[in-house]
């Protein structure tokens, strides 16, 4: 290396400099192309619709319950509930209806516990309703 | 001997050679079409357009305690083709003014409490405007409906028949575009 010419090394520099930025740029292309597929795939896999609508239904079987004295549980709408969500949406449902006040004899105001689980997302929620 | 006269020029080479290689990369990269990412993104707007389609017919006009939601009455009463009209009506239409050639398969699953084994689910085909031949590319929307088949209504064709009483049925719905 004793006769080395040092000239031009700037063109060297600038060389290495583009090459790493075109790599970079490389690297952002090729990670934006899977962006649009995983969003996706999250949202067909996270069962929003599903928690949302299960929830909907508990609601309005929860207007089936009149009286502290015949709970929920014991009704077919219940075991309807839970036997196709077991079935169909592979999904763990299962609910409680309580009366909020003992001395409400008509049971107006309600607190629900609902809980859901399909393996991968869970939901637990006490409503009052 | 070895002559170290050239070594800028060949260092110059290497760092334009991996410049023409990145921008055939690049250039290569950028047109192609990526075909998993885009039918993950249709899926999930098919999907999402079919629910709320399904969520707007299963919401009651009024408030009113009594009141029943379209979809209600239509699994009581048994109207296949209303629902047919109303579901590709709302899922059909587009901004532009042209219709969407979207088809779909409608199912009811229904439990029966009475006869054994009990927690047996069943399914019954509510109506389709199109017959499933397996090719399609479908994705499925589902929506619960409580209906009361307690007093009146058409009992759906369905073996075993539904129990008559108020219960929690779900309405699955393939959908897929043509």
């Amino acid at each position: 290396m004793a006769r080395l010419n040092d000239d031009a090394q700037w063109i060297v520099l600038m060389g290495f400099m583009v090459s790493f930025s075109l790599i970079f740029l490389g690297i952002v292309i090729n990670q934006s192309t899977v962006v649009g597929q995983t969003t996706a795939e999250g949202v067909l896999e996270f069962p929003k619709n599903d928690i949302l609508n299960v929830r909907s239904a508990i609601f309005q079987s929860s207007t089936l319950q009149s009286s502290q004295i015949t709970p929920l549980s014991l009704t077919d709408v219940h075991d309807d509930i839970i036997s196709i969500a077991m079935s169909r949406k592979n999904a763990i449902v299962s609910y409680r209806v309580k009366c909020q006040e003992l001395l409400d004899p008509n049971c107006v105001s309600k607190i629900i516990d609902i809980h859901y689980n399909n393996g991968v997302t869970a939901y637990n929620e006490t409503a009052n309703y | 001997m070895v002559n170290y006269d050239g070594q800028l020029y060949t260092i110059e080479g290497v760092a334009a050679g991996l410049i023409m290689l990145l921008t055939a990369f690049i250039v290569v990269g950028t047109t192609s079409v990526y075909t998993p990412g885009d039918t993950h993104i249709t899926d999930m707007q098919l999907e999402q357009m079919g629910s709320d389609a399904l969520h707007m017919m299963n919401t009651p006009n009024t408030s009113a305690a009594s009141a029943e939601s379209a979809l209600q009455s239509m699994i009581k009463n048994n109207e296949k083709d209303r629902f047919g009209e109303t579901f590709l009506s709302f899922c059909d239409t587009t901004a532009g003014g042209t219709t969407d050639t979207l088809q779909f398969s409608a199912d009811i699953y229904y439990h029966k409490s009475n006869p054994m084994p009990e927690g047996s689910v069943y399914k019954v085909n509510f109506t389709e405007s199109r017959h499933l031949t397996g090719g399609e590319h479908a994705v499925r929307v589902t929506e619960w409906v409580q209906v009361d088949n307690s007093v009146g209504g058409v009992l759906l064709p369905a073996s075993p028949p539904l129990d008559t009483r108020v219960q929690a049925v779900l309405v699955e719905v393939l959908v897929w575009r043509d």
